[in-house]
């Protein structure tokens, strides 16, 4: 079964280029912070562009060599023409990488439309009202781009369907985190990513079979230890494999590429756009929001409920709000007595052979 | 003077008065605590207007990085900050102050910056930004405000986007009121900002002066000249500070009057000097160039509609360039200023603190050469650490680029 979620996401290219000979639209965006739901309510497909561990050519000459593996890749892959099928991007304001992507891609990549959100960082009042106002541009500028208008309805069924695809991710998470679950970290990861690539609606009858497998089965985990994955966008999965692998077992997670992506339902309410706004000001923060302690309680909590022994953290080099938060993390976490490793990935093949003499000491130290 | 070496000389007047400033700046910043005034820590481009208006005492951490890398200290206090285990990739004015208070060191006396009361930081810069203070807070244990903007890089300010900033700010002075129990009052307000706007056009005046050929401004003194509008933008002395340069300056373009001898080849630079080696531009005036046009120096300015204080203020603070321009909004203004400024070449200094405002520089640097045919050439660095400088693969990069001007004749 996690076989189908990967092969949907090792397919993603295939899959896009046949819906398009369908005569379907296609957009792309870079993060959790795009209002996807308002895509889909214009008869859009939303697919996320992501890193890729294939070695970067062209980016080379439009990034300096301090941006992150994650911006070098989306950016080198659009670059080989790997998202050419793609006829717009939505995209919100959240690091310094993913502000400015939206602009150089743009000048080097053809693409038709580009709906670029002014996201607030703060979590305030103010803020909404604002995030309320740059929702409502995007859906007048997707009416204009597809020549029809995008009603209440419309929106409130895309809320419905995403908000049932987080509902089972989040029963799957919490699957997960059982006593000898039968979902790993690393699986749990593929159907994760394949939700990127994947229209919603069947997306959620995967889900929903995984679901349905998953309650029969367990699968022993004795004597390995509990750990909570934190951290950055990263795309080798390798990684959490390896982990597990060499007797960890990951029962919870704070991943970009993970519960921070579906963690927080929309509302339902009348006026759909601010449940929209709500959500994604409100969504467990990405490190480069403010504040952060709600994402450091959040940690805490989930230590708690799913006994975790030690939490890991996998950061991609040069992500400037996740490296800044490395000293408040280790420190909170040091003072509630839970064991922390600290990873910094580059997103190379192979890298996680490196991390593995570190994750064993670690595991040993916890035994 | 006379008893001062000639070499130390300094080639302006207004050189003396500037110190003076300065001095009487860091004097103030040493006795205010002592005095029991309230003291605030700024970002970058965060509004020290606010300051002025509500008396309080503003202090410029990035400011500090400057003078701590120009005094050879930034090495010392980047590495303290990394082994509380900030990384090194990170930005070095944030790693400079934060080891610089880890190991309570400072330029002046040896002593640090007077401990913050209050905290205000912008988001707008960059993204690390709240990251860095939201530390500072949790360190000092002071209330920290950050000023938010919620425009994308390369589309223009919406009255949204406006209206967001300019009630921030109303928000802000709340806050200031909250902390230090001084009152806002909207006469002082206009007054201050009456001041900041006048200083700011005043500096975008003596900026433009550059476009006279000769230059009758040099680079270092352009970048030096920076401090008023910083950290003094919204007091009297800074207008009056101006009014003096600019008068002298273009006098000096009136008179034709070369800042540096043998100006050969005029450039453009991006983005930020070296503070640490701010030499390179006497290595770049060696080869016949003069950095006569840049957008950081000239981002410190901006006007200030008075009659609506609240959104004119806002509108200094989003629509600033530096912040909010994307490549192709870059590549435009540069171009415009290359002609206006008869710019023979772009210098762009690929900064390793800075991804937010480095990042780009590369379609800029390509988009002016395809449009107008003009050169760049691009160097990496890091602002205030010195430590992986490499003055060869600099000077390297430069000499090629001297080549490249030379040919063209």
């Amino acid at each position: 079964m996690i076989a189908d979620f990967q092969e949907r996401y090792a397919k993603r290219h295939e899959l896009a280029r046949e819906w398009k000979k369908e005569g379907k639209k296609i957009f792309g965006y870079f993060c959790g912070y795009a209002p996807e739901e308002l895509i889909d309510a214009a008869g859009i497909i939303p697919v996320r562009i992501l890193g890729s561990l294939d070695k970067v050519t062209l980016a080379d000459s439009h990034l300096q060599s301090f941006i992150c593996a994650f911006g070098r890749s989306c950016l080198d892959q659009g670059l080989k023409g790997t998202y050419n099928y793609l006829d717009g991007m939505v995209t919100s304001k959240t690091c310094d990488i993913m502000r400015n992507m939206p602009s150089i891609w743009s000048r080097n990549i053809e693409i038709p439309f580009v709906g670029y959100i002014g996201a607030p960082a703060k979590r305030t009042k103010a803020a909404r009202e604002c995030l309320i106002e740059e929702f409502k541009v995007l859906r007048s500028k997707l009416e204009e781009f597809t020549g029809k208008s995008i009603d209440d309805d419309s929106i409130n069924q895309s809320i419905e369907t995403y908000n049932e695809s987080r509902k089972l991710l989040k029963e799957l998470y919490e699957i997960r985190g059982e006593d000898n679950s039968p979902l790993s970290g690393s699986d749990f990861y593929h159907v994760v990513r394949a939700g990127f690539v994947t229209p919603k609606k069947e997306y959620n009858k995967m889900l929903s079979s995984l679901k349905r497998e998953l309650v029969s089965s367990k699968s022993p985990r004795d004597g390995k230890v509990r750990f909570l994955v934190s951290g950055s966008t990263f795309e080798d999965v390798n990684i959490l494999k390896m982990i597990e692998e060499v007797g960890g077992s990951i029962v919870a997670d704070d991943l970009c590429i993970g519960s921070r992506y579906f963690w927080d339902l929309a509302e339902p309410a009348s006026d759909p756009i601010r449940s929209l706004a709500d959500r994604y000001q409100m969504r467990i923060a990405c490190p480069c929001k403010h504040p952060s302690e709600e994402r450091m309680e959040r940690i805490l909590d989930e230590v708690k409920k799913y006994r975790v022994e030690g939490v890991i953290s996998i950061v991609q080099k040069y992500c400037d709000t996740h490296l800044f938060e490395y000293p408040y993390m280790k420190d909170v976490l040091e003072k509630n007595d839970i064991p922390f490793l600290y990873l910094e990935t580059e997103d190379r093949m192979g890298e996680e052979g490196q991390f593995k003499t570190r994750v064993q000491a670690f595991i040993e130290m916890l035994r | 003077m006379s008893d001062k070496k000639p070499e130390k000389k300094k080639r302006l007047k207004t050189a003396e008065k500037l110190g003076k400033l300065m001095a009487d700046y860091y004097t103030e910043s040493a006795m205010v605590k002592a005095q029991k005034k309230p003291v605030a820590w700024l970002s970058s481009v965060a509004p020290v207007e606010v300051c002025y208006t509500m008396d309080v005492f503003p202090v410029y951490p990035e400011n500090y990085g400057t003078m701590c890398a120009a005094r050879k200290l930034s090495a010392e206090f980047c590495a303290a900050a990394e082994a509380k285990g900030f990384s090194t990739d990170l930005c070095s004015y944030a790693l400079n102050n934060l080891g610089s208070i880890y190991l309570n060191k400072g330029p002046f006396m040896g002593q640090g910056l007077p401990e913050p009361d209050l905290l205000i930081a912008t988001e707008h810069a960059c993204s690390s930004m709240a990251k860095w203070w939201e530390e500072l807070s949790r360190h000092f244990n002071v209330p920290l405000y950050i000023v938010d903007s919620a425009l994308p890089i390369g589309e223009d300010p919406s009255p949204r986007h406006i209206n967001y900033f300019a009630d921030q700010l109303r928000e802000l002075m709340e806050f200031v009121e909250e902390h230090t129990g001084n009152k806002f009052d909207m006469d002082k307000f206009k007054e201050v900002l009456g001041y900041s706007d006048e200083a700011s056009k005043l500096f975008l005046e003596i900026g433009a002066l550059r476009k006279t050929v000769p230059s009758p401004i040099s680079p270092i003194e352009i970048f030096t000249n920076m401090f008023p509008i910083v950290t003094l933008a919204g007091k009297k002395e800074a207008v009056e500070f101006y009014n003096e340069l600019y008068d002298e300056i273009s006098e000096l373009a009136k008179r034709k009057e070369a800042a540096v001898p043998n100006e050969k080849y005029r450039l453009l630079w991006d983005l930020f000097p070296i503070w640490y080696n701010l030499n390179l531009f006497k290595y770049i005036e060696e080869k016949g160039g003069v950095i006569v046009a840049d957008v950081y120096a000239t981002t410190f300015g901006g006007r200030v509609d008075i009659s609506r204080p609240f959104e004119g203020l806002a509108e200094r603070y989003v629509g600033n360039p530096l912040l909010s321009y994307g490549v192709q909004q870059k590549t435009e203004l540069y171009k415009q200023m290359i002609k206006e400024y008869h710019v023979d070449g772009v210098i762009f200094h690929s900064n390793r603190s800075c991804r937010m405002a480095s990042m780009g520089q590369y379609d800029v640097k390509q988009g002016i050469y395809e449009d107008l045919g003009i050169p760049g050439a691009i160097f990496e660095s890091d602002f205030v650490d010195p430590r992986s400088y490499s003055d060869e693969q600099v000077k390297d990069v430069l000499d090629s680029f001297f080549e490249i001007l030379e040919s063209r004749g």
